[in-house]
């Protein structure tokens, strides 16, 4: 089977503390953090341990919350203040839905696709999120089950303003496309994974066009029940919170957004004179195996990159590896061992995008791939904000028997870490992202070549 | 009640619809279709139809929710239904 070559042409996102992506890079090139204390988790004190994140404001976003005047606290409606999207749009989505329609605004107009392209068979959407609807379910079911309300006081958009695929659908109904419509959930390889399955869907020959890329919308929902979990990071000032690879790191930063990019087969895009932002070269996807929901795998990660370089290993060998990089204890490590004992210990560098804006979930994996495209863009590489000290002495498990890996600690690969933003000549990025279920996402892009 | 007592807050309704195309709420008559002539989604109705039963105080059987039409005359004519009732009772 011949696969079709597939490009990036566009790019739009939600991105905490930007008004926008020139913001965005600025940010991420000039060593910012986009992280902050977060009232909406303060107020609730000691029943909460983690009190920052990389959240999105409704002000922020140009929205506002429309109460219901029938029901207690219902968000019935987010009004856009700024008039992008229309009422009948903004009335079948939740939050994350709206960041996703204003973010593929932003990716159309940048891939210069006109309205007959967008409006095509082959055409498709495909957007997915870790969690959402969180706020809507939650009143909704409250007035309900508590305080006894008929289910049409509900209102009829409870369902679309909660279901699974509700970005991809809200977006399609929004810029009328005639293709695949779907959502791929892999929890914090959602991301990175609809980018992946669109990628096919092209190289494939089944699209010629797709919208996809991953949104989490600002939850206070997603942020407790991670929360609950012990795992976020806390006790830190919030802009030294998000600590990838450093020994004082204890736990990520949820943070909320969204990242959506326009992929198109490359010969169309060439032919139309598009801008290239870049070609993927490879996506590869699979599971640890392991039966463990949550621990990372060494083995699992050593097939992934089999699976995404294999032969092509010295032909692909990347400048940058964008690591998934969240900040807890086990998952940097296991990480950037098996990055190092898969492509060695030289010749690459380490961007931790997360130490800037911490873990957009189910975002984390599109916005990170926006990420690398500016990376590519700049000729600079994101930085692994606050990786300071890194461990001297083997991780336990390194000394034990059966690991299969580098013997050397994780200080050993310092010099591939930088601190701050370094220019380089960049051709080529792999972008990593795992998600609970013991799922792992990459893909490898490149600068176009061609122009 | 009279028809048009209840016009004028089907209207105060209508005016916290955002999907409804709100330059045109100043010209309604009992004729006015919230679908074809304001621009509601279809399945707009069933909403402005529950905040009419919360505002005027009464508990639609679902035959009449299911039952109802999409113009302005219809929804004075159900809430005129349940008036009717209660001045019975």
């Amino acid at each position: 089977m011949t696969f079709r070559k597939v490009a990036i042409v566009g790019m739009g996102g939600i991105f905490p503390t930007c008004k926008d992506i020139d913001e965005f890079s600025k940010k991420i090139f000039s060593n910012q953090s986009c992280i902050r204390e977060w009232e909406d988790a303060k107020q609730y004190g000691k029943k909460v341990r983690s009190t920052v994140s990389g959240y999105v404001s409704l002000e922020e976003a140009g929205l506002e919350e429309i109460k219901s005047t029938i029901l207690y606290d219902y968000p019935e409606f987010y009004k856009d203040k700024w008039e992008r999207i229309p009422a009948s749009n903004l009335s079948t989505a939740d939050l994350g839905s709206i960041w996703s329609m204003l973010a593929t605004k932003d990716a159309i107009v940048m891939s210069g696709w006109n309205e007959k392209e967008v409006r095509s068979e082959q055409t498709g959407v495909v957007i997915g999120c870790g969690a959402g609807g969180n706020e809507v379910s939650r009143k909704a079911w409250h007035n309900f089950f508590t305080l006894d309300k008929k289910t049409r006081f509900l209102g009829t958009h409870n369902v679309d303003r909660c279901m699974v695929y509700r970005d991809a659908a809200n977006v399609s109904c929004l810029i009328k496309s005639k293709g695949v419509c779907e959502s791929i959930g892999s929890a914090c390889a959602t991301g990175l994974g609809n980018i992946g399955y669109a990628y096919r869907l092209i190289a494939y020959g089944l699209q010629d066009r797709i919208i996809a890329g991953g949104t989490e919308g600002t939850s206070i929902e997603s942020f407790l029940g991670f929360d609950a979990m012990q795992v976020l990071s806390r006790g830190l000032d919030p802009e030294k919170s998000s600590r990838p690879f450093d020994t004082a790191r204890n736990g990520f930063v949820c943070s909320f957004g969204a990242g959506i990019v326009a992929l198109e087969a490359y010969d169309q895009a060439k032919a139309r004179g598009a801008k290239i932002l870049a070609v993927i070269d490879n996506y590869f996807n699979n599971s640890d195996g392991s039966g463990d929901m949550f621990a990372p795998s060494f083995e699992g990660q050593q097939r992934l990159w089999n699976g995404l370089l294999g032969d092509d290993k010295k032909r692909l060998f990347p400048d940058v590896v964008k690591v998934h990089g969240t900040s807890t204890p086990l998952g940097d490590a296991i990480e950037l061992l098996s990055i190092a004992t898969f492509l060695g210990d030289s010749g690459y560098h380490v961007a931790a995008p997360k130490s800037q804006f911490g873990h957009m979930l189910g975002a984390a994996g599109a916005v990170e791939l926006i990420t690398a495209l500016l990376m590519l863009q700049e000729q600079k590489i994101s930085p692994c904000l606050n990786s300071e000290n890194l461990n001297e002495q083997p991780e336990s498990f390194q000394i034990e028997s059966d690991w299969q890996g580098v013997k050397e600690p994780l200080a050993a690969y310092r010099n591939l870490l930088p601190q701050h933003s370094l220019e380089k000549e960049i051709n080529r990025i792999v972008c990593l992202n795992y998600g609970f279920g013991s799922t792992n996402s990459a893909m490898v892009i490149s600068k176009d070549n061609h122009d | 009640m009279t028809r048009q007592e209840v016009k004028d807050k089907i209207v105060e309704i209508l005016k916290t619809v955002p999907t409804l195309n709100q330059k045109n709420l100043d010209n309604i008559t009992e004729d006015t279709d919230l679908i074809t002539d304001l621009g509601a989604p279809s399945t707009e109705i069933v909403n402005i139809i529950a905040k009419a039963e919360e505002k005027f105080g009464f508990d639609f059987e679902d035959d009449d929710v299911d039952n109802i039409g999409s113009t302005v005359g219809d929804t004075i004519n159900l809430i005129l239904k349940y008036a009717d009732k209660k001045d019975e009772a």
